[in-house]
């Protein structure tokens, strides 16, 4: 019989379950979208921000100052300490690998260069020769290759003809030394350090433009840098960058005062101290430091991005809230006369409570399942178009958007069906 | 007549009339707060980037970038060029770097760079100056130490730090340790004629580093700007500073301007099924009129109104919601105020006019219904 009313109910008058339908499935389309935006928002963003290149940096931790200006280190390659390259593969051995998206070793050596191809015009100069990587391939622990260089920690470098091949005897010329010097891509140079190493002959095979010191020097595969120093095996420095968590107020806190589960939760969180921490770990003798330009920054950017959208999203979810508790009220009162009819014939309140209640209900469930497929579709479509990364579904989000839209009904039906559950029905049935 | 049938409407459903009124005026204030926002959002942010540091650089025109060891030095008049420029929100110092040796004991090759030091403490924002931060540019006596230099010479704020080039040297009170994550630990900062004279350059300086604020425009309009004032010179945007920045600000802006039209999409037909629901249930009201001898027109005219005021009151209501919500939210999240904007209000307006309108829609279908039918129930 309760079936029964309920199926009638949906059959004979379909319109105004449409509407409430209808209003339902926008409502919580725009929840689930919102919501899906905000929880990935700060994960899209943080990927974004590495265009800034590294946020971290490791040096030796008995090294003397370093002489640096623009990027360059100008030290003598017989002064500071040095890092060692077979170390590297374990950067990704630590608990967040995943979110090291990128490293690359520099080794500055100064050197006299003299332009090989010239005729007459052939000049000595003296000059700082940075090996690096720029996209090498680098055998992993577990028998994976990792590829990485200076294309990811310093995405801004811009070259003219090409990149240096790695094994190759090439280089690339920062702009303002080719300017100087009249080097153009095709050119020999030849390359000796200061006695350690035999000298070497390389080709220019671009011109590079970095906006830092790197414009004044010559940059080449950091094996030729360690032959010609006499340092194989070895760099200065690292930069690393990392995906990492905006810092909050825990994050700053000092690792050594917390209680073990406290340390478990910072260690297990993406933040750039724990990252560090972990790096600092799996090379001891370095020091780990942020890159506080870079990360302060991303992390303010960051915060404010995604707290604009939570109060976005929680505003936008009153709105639809209170918009379909709007529509399933104006349809509940227009079933008053129906519930003076019911109760003539002998219903209980408790039965034409409950008989409008699952009608409702159910129009929530249907409702809130429809708008959680169109809010994760736009939601999907919002990320493809802002990152070009679709925005996965969160499945988590189904359970908590059918709540609120049962809730939503529930509250905006309430008043009118108690109303019309209480007033005796003889002046409904009448008409008022 | 007219305004008493009017007032009987308004009156007479006062519940049924609030709830929607209610959903007007959420969905107003969420509209208005999100058109009130996008403008600010974008300064907001951009102005965040500036704690990135210089964003422009004037160098000799051989050199093709900041600090660049080998560069031609610039005349000093270079800087007044920049100067005028500060009343619009441009930080500007000049830069002389040298690589001095320093320390009592063993002596070590340290980079020393002559600046402003009031400016380049507000150019680099993310320092965190232990001692005293705020040098005047007059100060000669003064300078600032890196956390690496003041480890490994062993001075500490307070000390005194011996600089020596070629013949000359000068004798410096350090007021302050940096603590800069980054190159600047390694580094000496003096005012630029304590290095000037420590290095015999006299009235040059290296280069000029820029942190303009505003959007990339901004920064291009800058640069064109100082580039034929400064013909001779080159002026750079700093590429790492100024790619990703723009990126990331189109990206963010964007993602604001797209989650805001999808909410105000989906508000507005939210809305709209409201409207209509409102709408259906005037069934009977319309029945009855029709069947006492209203006119079509008359009656809807009088509903249209109600829709009218309706809509007005929810779009005036939403505005100074959406004002407060906006201002709020300027405060929570950027920390500044973020002030009401009265275009904003129109715009508000005419959205909840046409939406409440196309929601009553349905009404004039009801045209064409029999009120016999109507009245009969069903």
């Amino acid at each position: 019989m309760f079936i029964r009313l309920l199926k009638e109910s949906f059959v004979r008058n379909p319109r105004r379950k449409i509407l409430t339908c209808i209003a339902l499935v926008l409502g919580m389309a725009v929840a689930t979208s919102t919501f899906t935006v905000a929880v990935d928002v700060s994960d899209q963003l943080a990927r974004e921000f590495r265009s800034f290149g590294a946020n971290l940096m490791v040096t030796p931790q008995g090294d003397t100052l370093p002489v640096e200006i623009g990027g360059v280190d100008y030290r003598p390659i017989t002064e500071g300490a040095y890092l060692s390259l077979s170390e590297l593969p374990k950067l990704k051995s630590i608990f967040w690998r995943h979110n090291i998206l990128g490293f690359t070793p520099f080794l500055d050596v100064p050197v006299s260069v003299a332009t090989a191809s010239g005729n007459a015009a052939s000049r000595d100069f003296a000059v700082t020769l940075i090996g690096t990587w720029y996209r090498h391939s680098l055998a992993l622990q577990d028998n994976t290759s990792f590829s990485t260089g200076a294309f990811s920690t310093n995405p801004w470098w811009k070259v003219r003809g090409q990149w240096f091949a790695e094994h190759s005897s090439q280089c690339v010329v920062g702009t303002a030394l080719a300017q100087k010097y009249q080097i153009a891509i095709g050119d020999e140079l030849n390359v000796s350090g200061h006695g350690a190493g035999p000298s070497q002959t390389l080709t220019v095979s671009g011109i590079v433009s970095t906006g830092g010191s790197q414009d004044d020097a010559i940059l080449c595969a950091l094996s030729i840098a360690q032959d010609l120093s006499g340092k194989a095996g070895q760099f200065r420095n690292l930069f690393v960058s990392a995906l990492t968590k905006p810092e909050d107020a825990f994050s700053r806190r000092d690792p050594n005062s917390m209680t073990p589960t406290e340390f478990d939760r910072w260690y297990c969180t993406p933040y750039i101290s724990s990252i560090s921490r972990q790096i600092q770990e799996v090379f001891p003798g370095t020091q780990v430091r942020p890159i506080r330009r870079i990360a302060d920054t991303e992390g303010r950017v960051l915060s404010q991005v995604s707290l604009l959208l939570w109060i976005v999203t929680i505003a936008a979810l009153i709105a639809a809230a209170l918009a379909v508790a709007a529509t399933s009220a104006t349809t509940a009162m227009e079933r008053r006369s129906e519930v003076g009819l019911m109760k003539a014939l002998g219903a209980t309140n408790f039965l034409v409570g409950g008989l409008l209640l699952s009608e409702q209900l159910f129009l929530a469930v249907v409702g809130g399942c429809v708008g959680f497929a169109l809010g994760a579709g736009l939601a999907r479509e919002l990320g493809e178009t802002v990152f070009g990364v679709p925005t996965s579904p969160r499945w988590v989000v189904l359970p908590v958007i059918l709540a609120a839209a049962a809730l939503v009904v529930v509250m905006g039906s309430w008043i009118p069906l108690y109303r019309a559950a209480h007033v005796s029905p003889a002046p409904i049935l009448r008409g008022e | 007549m007219f305004k008493r049938l009017l007032w009987h409407l308004l009156s007479g459903n006062r519940v049924r009339l609030m709830v929607a009124l209610l959903a007007l005026t959420s969905g107003g204030a969420v509209v208005s707060a999100l058109m009130n926002l996008e403008v600010d959002v974008n300064r907001r942010l951009a102005q965040e980037f500036r704690s990135l540091g210089a964003n422009l650089v004037i160098s000799g025109p051989s050199a093709a970038g900041s600090g660049a060891a080998s560069a031609d030095l610039l005349d000093a008049s270079v800087m007044q060029a920049v100067t005028p420029l500060e009343s619009s929100g441009v930080i500007a110092s000049p830069y002389l770097y040298l690589v001095a040796r320093a320390g009592s004991g063993p002596a070590r090759d340290v980079v020393v760079a002559g600046a402003w030091l009031d400016r380049v403490t507000q150019i680099s924002s993310w320092w965190k100056i232990s001692g005293n931060s705020s040098l005047s540019r007059n100060d000669l006596t003064h300078c600032l130490i890196g956390r690496n230099v003041s480890r490994n010479l062993n001075v500490i704020s307070g000390g005194m730090l011996t600089l020596r080039y070629g013949e000359q040297t000068a004798t410096l009170g350090v007021a302050g340790v940096i603590d800069a994550g980054g190159p600047e630990d390694n580094q000496v900062f003096a005012n630029l004629p304590v290095v000037q004279t420590l290095g015999g350059e006299a009235g040059k300086v290296q280069l000029v580093q820029l942190s303009v604020a505003g959007l990339p425009e901004d920064i291009r309009a800058v640069q064109a700007k100082l580039q034929s004032a400064l013909p001779d010179l080159s002026v750079k945007p700093v590429p790492q500073v100024t790619e990703a920045e723009g990126k990331l600000l189109h990206r963010i802006r964007f993602l604001v301007f797209s989650t805001g039209l999808l909410i105000l999409v989906l508000t507005a037909l939210c809305i709209l099924a409201t409207m209509a629901a409102l709408a259906m249930e005037r069934r009977k009201d319309v029945g009855l009129m029709k069947a006492l001898g209203g006119s079509m027109q008359k009656v809807l005219r009088i509903f249209i109104v109600e829709v009218g005021i309706l809509a007005v009151a929810g779009g005036i209501l939403g505005y100074a919601l959406g004002m407060l919500l906006s201002v709020w939210m300027g405060d929570r999240v950027f920390g500044t105020r973020v002030a009401p904007r009265w275009e904003v209000l129109p715009a508000t307006l005419a959205l909840m006019l046409l939406v409440a309108f196309a929601g009553a829609l349905p009404l004039r279908l009801l045209g064409n219904v029999r009120p016999a039918v109507i009245l009969r129930g069903e």
